[in-house]
């Protein structure tokens, strides 16, 4: 079934992050690699998901981490060769309690220390700023103009089109079924549709991350939740931003399209691989939403959908090498910010496998023995 | 001027009649003068781009521009015969007959020795309010403009009449690329023949009976029709009236013989409203009250243009025996028993009842009803299904059946029967056939079924296209993969599709998914066809990538339109069954909502 038996370089999972691991290990020179997608690019996570860019972060080196990708967002069509719809709009982050104002002091402070272009501002300078939103109960606003937004299904594409055209072969409706071992090294995957011999395998499964590093008999603490999401009908351009709240818990952005997407996080879902979107979302959405975005009373939802995060135990990635397996690398655990970082991760597995270490950008922060010690759970996700 | 006194015949009018009578008297060696006023001869059949009923000796099965052109050329060959087009007959007088040449505006005086008028009809109108905007035709114009100059009069039609001529012109506007909404017929049950009828209707055309045009909408154009029912006694009744979008409203509800020039020379002229309305009295031999004036075809009774060719032959013949003493009886006694025979039918019974107020002798003849073919004894078979339940004078699926296994019989208005032990599967009839009746079937050994249609569209699908199968009414029965399309040289193809043997005898059409590259796919998102094919070779061999991709039924109907047409181009494109492609993902909610809707829904949900 498979055309070759043997690449130098396997990577399991046809969203985002795998095809951005492939693409930059053909740029890498490194283009004997095949991605297995077990049912068609972007059908997992990434393709379901709200498709923000966001360089606003808690911890130093994640700013930087994301200042990297915005990077390669911003040159990205020259670089990968496709429209993805890339927007700087910014990001406007909604502060309602003084706890939250505290946060986004101290974070904004950092931030810029980073140079980052971003901006506190005050209820009035957001009111007059976005007049869209209902500001009732806004104490303050976190807005960095440089964040945005792209598509997710573009992204991938454009990653996947463009490794292809470097020699890299992407194989959709196949899965991994079985990661073999030999003396502590991968020696090859058992595939549904055979086996592939191999010198390195990159663990990019998303929502099955987990499943993937157990096949390797590698223990990795990650487990993935449901998230609900929704789409309006198309209507003209009015926002430019991303506009998020952690007090209201929802997120909200318009595509190029004209349509909105928002979504919110549901602190009851339990762990596991449901993504039935449900009715409880949709009622409570459609409740909320038109408080703070009124124009939206009379639009109408279109699709409504689910995909899962990949939770980390501090809501940030994991990105690493396995101890025991050297040729076994992970980069997993998204918590629902994976397609802004793909870029940057993208690079830094790419160049650890080729270069034997990340070149661009410093990601030992993102370890997985960062958790045997303390950690902070990041808390400004959604 | 100048006139010509050794003038034989005048023939006004080169439609089937004129042109049959001039051939019959130029082959007798008379002279022959056929004047027209259009810029060619052939009259309506120019126009006919359908197979023509009857017996294959006066060209049953062959399309009518054909006829045209077959009964031209021989007219030409002859050097004692002339026509000439763009001239007109003015007048009959007892002095002379002018021709006035159109385009010279000059005219030339005539002293035939005999006449034949074959003028033809004119068509009816109808008083609705508003029938005087642009887009309001008769079917003659709207068959001039589409078949003889290749100009579609509007994209969207509303068809008032179902007699012949409104359900075949339809059919042609459907062909050419218009879309017909529906047929209005006033009366409670359609007027032309069944198989005409079958056609439109499995091409999804709804005929509305007992149905009038009460108005037409527009200020400028023709943008739209009122539609009201009527009750017993043909009044509109109120509150039924329905409102139709469409930019063309095509007439035809009849004809009526063009007697001006009979009547103006002094033949008698009688009311007989089963031949349309005033008709010239004339016998058997087509001769009127006047001795030397004979008639022939619709102005002599509206009728079609095969016993139009026949009267034509007739008056010919009888022409040639006033001047010179003799014709070939037996020829001509042929031609009357041939036209008799035709006549006797059920769909005749007007024509019968006009021409014997007119003092003609026509009787009904037996024919035979549908005798049951043994169909499904023969299973596993290719074989000739035929769906000819009206007798129509017709029978051109018998004599080109190569082995004699369809009969039709002695009165050509009989129903064929097929003997299907003799039947080789040729599939000759169903193209022949021209009413499009007859269909070729086989069960296949793994449950389904394969079904040949008579199909006279473009683009012509291919093998392993995907296209829908239709029903009788035209409805979507299911989708069907290509086995097969046997190519025609009358252009009637069979196009051969697999379909599950459970809805195998539902299956009588198909709509083929236009290929155009411009088309739109995805309505909401303005996807085309091109688009979606360049996508497929750029790799995206999965409906959801190339939703993703393209936005392919991301728009307000979910892909309710787009999605099956879509997996049907990515089937053809990358060759595996639709069946076997995944049809992609269905989200809620299944039609736009708006937050307001669900927000404030009534129920309470904290309840379990």
């Amino acid at each position: 079934m498979i055309v070759k038996s043997r690449y130098k370089v396997v990577v399991i999972g046809g969203g985002v992050i795998g095809t951005a691991v492939a693409f930059y290990l053909a740029k890498n020179g490194v283009s004997d690699v095949v991605v297995l997608e077990k049912d068609y690019l972007s059908s997992g996570s990434t393709g379901r998901c709200g498709g923000g860019i966001r360089q606003q972060w808690s911890e130093r080196m994640n700013v930087r981490l994301a200042m990297r990708s915005v990077e390669h967002f911003k040159r990205f069509e020259s670089e990968v060769g496709f429209d993805i719809e890339y927007f700087q709009g910014g990001y406007l982050l909604l502060a309602y309690t003084e706890e939250e104002v505290l946060l986004f002091e101290r974070n904004t402070k950092m931030q810029q220390e980073e140079n980052l272009d971003v901006e506190l501002l005050s209820k009035n300078e957001a009111s007059s700023k976005f007049s869209f939103i209902d500001m009732s109960g806004v104490r303050a606003a976190a807005y960095c103009s440089s964040d945005g937004h792209a598509n997710p299904h573009l992204t991938t594409f454009a990653y996947a089109r463009a490794a292809e055209r470097m020699g890299v072969e992407i194989l959709t409706h196949t899965s991994a079924e079985n990661i073999i071992t030999e003396d502590g090294r991968i020696v090859a995957v058992q595939t549904s549709k055979g086996k592939i011999e191999t010198e390195v395998v990159v663990n990019a499964a998303g929502g099955y991350s987990h499943e993937v590093g157990a096949m390797a008999g590698v223990e990795l603490p990650t487990e993935s939740y449901r998230h609900q999401i929704f789409v309006t009908e198309p209507l003209e351009h009015i926002m430019d931003p991303l506009v998020i709240s952690f007090e209201n818990n929802f997120y909200i952005r318009q595509t190029k399209a004209g349509n909105f997407i928002m979504g919110q996080g549901d602190k009851d879902e339990l762990p596991g691989h449901n993504v039935t979107p449900t009715w409880k979302f949709l009622r409570e959405m459609t409740e909320k939403m038109p408080k703070f975005f009124p124009f939206l009373r009379d639009v109408r939802v279109l699709r409504h959908w689910a995909g899962l995060y990949n939770m980390s135990p501090d809501a940030q990635p994991i990105i690493d090498r396995a101890v025991d397996i050297d040729n076994f690398y992970y980069a997993i655990g998204f918590s629902g910010h994976g397609f802004m970082l793909a870029p940057a991760v993208g690079e830094a597995v790419a160049e650890w496998i080729v270069h034997g270490e990340p070149r661009s950008v410093d990601i030992s922060n993102l370890s997985l023995n960062r958790f045997q010690e303390g950690f902070t759970i990041e808390k400004n996700v959604v | 001027m100048r006139s010509l006194n050794n003038l034989d015949l005048l023939v006004v009018g080169g439609g089937p009649a004129g042109l049959s009578g001039a051939l019959e008297a130029a082959r007798s060696g008379l002279s022959v003068l056929l004047v027209d006023e259009a810029v060619s001869t052939g009259g309506q059949l120019i126009k006919q781009t359908h197979k023509f009923f009857g017996n294959e000796g006066f060209f049953a099965s062959v399309r009518g521009y054909e006829i045209a052109d077959r009964l031209n050329e021989e007219l030409n060959s002859f050097e004692n015969a002339r026509i000439l087009t763009e001239h007109s007959v003015i007048a009959i007088y007892p002095d002379g007959v002018p021709v006035v040449d159109m385009k010279r505006d000059t005219t030339e005086v005539l002293m035939p020795k005999k006449i034949l008028l074959a003028s033809g009809a004119s068509e009816k109108f109808l008083q609705f309010e508003n029938n005087d905007l642009p887009g309001v035709y008769g079917a003659g114009a709207v068959q001039t403009l589409m078949n003889q100059f290749g100009i579609l009069p509007g994209t969207n039609v509303l068809m008032i009449g179902s007699g012949n001529i409104g359900l075949i012109v339809s059919y042609q506007l459907m062909q050419a690329g218009a879309e017909v909404k529906a047929i209005i017929e006033a009366s409670d049950k359609i007027g032309g023949y069944q198989v005409h009828a079958d056609k439109v209707k499995r091409l999804g055309i709804p005929v509305n009976l007992r149905h009038t045009i009460s108005r037409a909408i527009g200020k400028d154009s023709v943008k739209g029709a009122v539609v009201s029912e009527l009750d017993e006694r043909w009044r509109p009744i109120p509150g039924t009236e329905r409102e139709f979008v469409v930019d063309t409203i095509c007439i035809a509800v009849g004809l009526s013989p063009s007697i001006e020039l009979a009547a103006q020379a002094g033949c008698v002229i009688e009311y007989i409203q089963e031949l349309g309305g005033y008709v010239p009295l004339r016998n058997d031999d087509m001769r009127t009250s006047i001795p030397d004036l004979f008639v022939a075809g619709d102005v002599s009774g509206i009728e079609e243009a095969t016993t139009a060719m026949i009267e034509g032959r007739i008056a010919g013949l009888t022409i040639v025996e006033d001047l010179t003493g003799r014709c070939d009886q037996e020829r001509l006694n042929y031609l009357k028993e041939t036209l008799r025979k035709f006549r006797s039918g059920p769909s005749s019974s007007k024509t019968r009842s006009g021409i014997r107020k007119l003092g003609g002798k026509v009787e009904e003849a037996s024919f035979s009803e549908r005798i049951e073919c043994d169909f499904d004894s023969y299973k596993g078979k290719l074989r000739p299904i035929i769906e000819c339940f009206e007798p129509i004078p017709c029978n051109p699926c018998e004599t080109s059946c190569p082995v004699g296994a369809i009969r039709v019989g002695e009165n050509i208005n009989s129903i064929p029967t097929i003997d299907y032990s003799r039947c080789t599967g040729c599939s000759i009839c169903a193209t022949k056939c021209p009413g499009l009746a007859i269909f070729m079937f086989r069960e296949n050994k793994d449950g389904t079924s394969s079904i040949g249609i008579p199909y006279e569209f473009l683009p012509l699908p291919v093998k392993g296209q995907y296209v829908s199968a239709l029903g009788r009414n035209g409805e979507v029965i299911c989708t069907a993969e290509v086995e097969r399309v046997a190519r025609s040289p009358n252009k009637t193809n069979l196009v051969y599709i697999i379909v599950p043997s459970e809805v195998a005898q539902g299956v009588r059409n198909i709509f083929v998914p236009s290929q155009e590259a411009e088309t739109i796919v995805c309505r909401c998102e303005e996807v085309t066809v091109d688009q979606i094919r360049k996508a497929i070779k750029d790799g995206y061999k999965d409906f959801e990538e190339l939703r993703r991709y393209l936005r392919i039924s991301m728009g307000p109907c979910g892909g309710r339109t787009c999605r099956l047409n879509t997996l049907m181009i990515l089937s053809r494109e990358t060759g595996v069954p639709v069946e076997e492609l995944a049809p992609g993902i269905f989200r809620p909610p299944s039609m736009p909502v708006s937050f307001k809707a669900i927000a404030e829904t009534g129920v309470d949900d904290s309840e379990e």
